[in-house]
């Protein structure tokens, strides 16, 4: 299962590349810059299911105590934290030719450079406790808590004044853009949902074996 | 507006090295779990495939005795 999954997810991002990059047209305004949208917003928008997933496992280990509940959670912050790790990163040097800068600290930078924080601190929680019992607990609510930013990254631009556009996928209404950088878009970000099922299966996979061989 | 090619290859390169580098990263811990897991297995199975086995408790030497079961 995790071997089909990780085909799959190599097979979607090069479909997703060559969307990217053959199919989708040069921006009229951005030129091909804009080209770094079809990693970025998949990046982020996958961070978010990670992290949702993520709360929902702390919140089930909380409740059950379930060891399993508690792999798939620190599972989750990893990867989440590699993906909106890069997505940062990819928003920023999107930012540097097309708003002059490669940092502001608008409303959604800065939620997002706090989500990025709190669960590099969620995977320093666990490693920093012995006791993994204790360190799972600790991290759970910690990861509860820490998901409670991510409606406030998403809404920070029509809460705030920022330099950062709403969104282009996730808002009332749909996308309004044309198809042509549709279709990219949601190949990639079905290319890296995938991704965040491989990668977290198979670190799902490896705490298991390690819990194991440990014991 | 020029197309900025560079930032474009920095962005994506910068993503596929880091994926990557974890995918690799998953690789490299589960062949030492592997590993692990093997010498863990083989430890538990006794004394038998050394070709020396363990004296009787009671021919042991004092340093033998203090030994801790499975010690090295």
């Amino acid at each position: 299962m995790v071997r089909v999954l990780g085909w799959l997810s190599a097979a979607a991002l090069a479909v997703g590349l060559v969307m990217a990059f053959g199919v989708a047209p040069r921006e009229v305004t951005q030129g091909n810059v804009q080209r770094i949208m079809y990693v970025h917003v998949p990046l982020i928008i996958a961070s978010y299911v990670a992290f949702g997933v993520l709360a929902v496992a702390s919140l089930v280990y909380l409740i059950r105590r379930d060891p399993r509940a508690d792999r798939v959670a620190h599972a989750s912050g990893e990867i989440g934290v590699m993906f909106v790790g890069l997505g940062i990163a990819t928003g920023s040097i999107w930012g540097k030719p097309t708003w002059g800068t490669w940092w502001t600290w608008d409303a959604r930078l800065t939620t997002v450079a706090i989500l990025f924080v709190m669960y590099v601190g969620y995977l320093l929680l666990r490693a920093m406790i012995d006791d993994s019992e204790r360190a799972a607990r600790y991290a759970a609510v910690l990861g509860i808590v820490a998901a409670l930013d991510i409606p406030l990254v998403h809404f920070s631009v029509y809460w705030w004044r920022t330099l950062h556009q709403p969104p282009s996928l996730m808002k009332p209404g749909g996308f309004t853009g044309s198809s042509s950088i549709l279709w990219p878009l949601l190949v990639n970000l079905v290319a890296f949902m995938i991704l965040y099922a491989y990668l977290a299966a198979r670190r799902v996979r490896l705490l298991r074996a390690e819990a194991e061989a440990t014991a | 507006m020029p197309d900025n090619w560079s930032f474009v290859a920095a962005a994506y390169g910068l993503t596929a090295a880091v994926l990557l580098w974890y995918w690799l990263r998953l690789g490299k811990k589960e062949r030492e779990i592997a590993v692990l897991t093997r010498l863990t297995a083989e430890r538990s199975r006794g004394p038998s495939s050394s070709g020396h086995p363990r004296p009787e408790p009671g021919s042991r030497t004092p340093l033998q005795q203090n030994q801790r079961p499975g010690a090295p």
